[in-house]
């Protein structure tokens, strides 16, 4: 450019020129590409960052917590039925032996008088004693149901850990990629809320102690009573 | 003894059909049919004779919600009494229920006593209407 302007080369100085300013452009351009797509890396990590955050400050908590309500509910129901076989176990051994005393009493050539009389005592001990062995094994029963809750408990978590999944290979998916050529989308994380998000329409499961549900009823007597507030 | 009710019971849990088919033995009600969620009921509801519904809320495919709704938009199922049995919890669900046409409320766990005493409180202002 300096020899075109001394030799007064106009036409040589002016293409010099066009050709200083089109590089200068260039790296503008290029520089101006990075920074965009630094940008662009940085807005996707934030994402993935205020999704783990969510995951791993609330949502990580709470599946704790909520494991570990199931465990007592495994607990209590296999304690409850224990104590429920507990008390049948003794009432049937009497009922038998008593039966077994009574055949070995009526076998006898001249059985003693008073049999007619343990005979009535037996039959009316019987009926007591199955009518309990009944009720429990009905409790029993009911008892079982610790696997419906415990159930839909472990399928939320399950939930959450497809989530924590999705966030983590998205966060090592940017990581790999962090020139901004990544195809990794943050957002697809929003497709596998857990079952317990989003609105009513599906159900959220059972309510824990010590995670938030929002505002739930307390057992049945609360229910009966919003019931009647609404009029039925 | 009401053996005169066909009673389908609806719930993705088959120990918890097992657990409320039992109980509705023990209570006298031997015609009870079992579906896993709204989308395998509603057929049964549509081609059967079913006069009572008992649903879970919370349920893979068709939840028991929609499964009301759906039962209250139609004209021949309309109305059906329809018990939620369900560990739903949330105040603002029971109201949702309640708008949506729900008969009664029944909260996880509940015990044999509640159930007999929402099917007989249902039946009876089913008579009385």
């Amino acid at each position: 450019m300096s020899q075109a302007l001394a030799a007064g080369d106009a036409q040589a100085f002016g293409a010099a020129l066009v050709g200083f300013d089109r590089a200068r452009n260039c790296d503008v351009t290029m520089r101006v590409r990075i920074v965009a797509s630094g940008l662009q890396g940085a807005l996707k990590r934030f994402q993935v960052d205020s999704k783990l955050i969510d995951l791993a400050h609330h949502q990580v908590p709470d599946a704790r917590h909520q494991l570990a309500y199931v465990l007592r509910l495994t607990d209590d129901a296999a304690h409850r039925t224990m104590d429920l076989v507990e008390q049948c176990c003794p009432l049937a051994d009497q009922i038998a032996q008593q039966a077994e005393r009574l055949i070995a009493a009526h076998g006898l050539a001249a059985p003693p008088e008073p049999i007619k009389a343990q005979i009535g005592q037996f039959l009316k001990q019987t009926g007591t004693s199955m009518a309990a062995v009944r009720s429990n094994l009905s409790e029993v029963l009911l008892t079982q149901g610790y696997q419906d809750l415990s159930g839909q408990i472990i399928r939320g978590v399950m939930a959450l850990v497809d989530e924590l999944e999705q966030a983590l290979g998205d966060l090592v998916r940017i990581a790999g990629t962090d020139t901004g050529t990544g195809t990794g989308t943050a957002s697809d994380t929003d497709s596998h809320s857990p079952a317990g998000s989003g609105s009513n329409a599906r159900g959220h499961g059972p309510s824990v102690p010590g995670v938030n549900h929002g505002p739930a009823v307390c057992g049945q007597q609360d229910v009966d009573d919003l019931l009647s507030n609404l009029g039925m | 003894m009401q053996q005169n009710l066909n009673i389908l019971v609806v719930d993705d849990f088959s120990t918890m059909r097992r657990i409320i088919k039992n109980l509705l033995h023990d209570l006298g009600y031997a015609s009870v049919s079992e579906a896993d969620d709204g989308n395998t009921a509603l057929p049964l509801l549509k081609s059967g004779n079913f006069n009572f519904l008992i649903t879970d809320w919370n349920m893979p495919g068709m939840p028991g919600l929609e499964l009301l709704k759906q039962v209250r938009a139609d004209a021949r199922l309309g109305n059906m009494p329809v018990l939620m049995l369900t560990a739903e919890a949330k105040r603002d669900q029971i109201v949702e229920a309640v708008q949506a046409g729900v008969n009664g409320y029944v909260i996880k766990p509940f015990t044999a006593a509640t159930l007999k005493e929402k099917i007989d409180k249902i039946m009876a202002s089913r008579a009385a209407a």
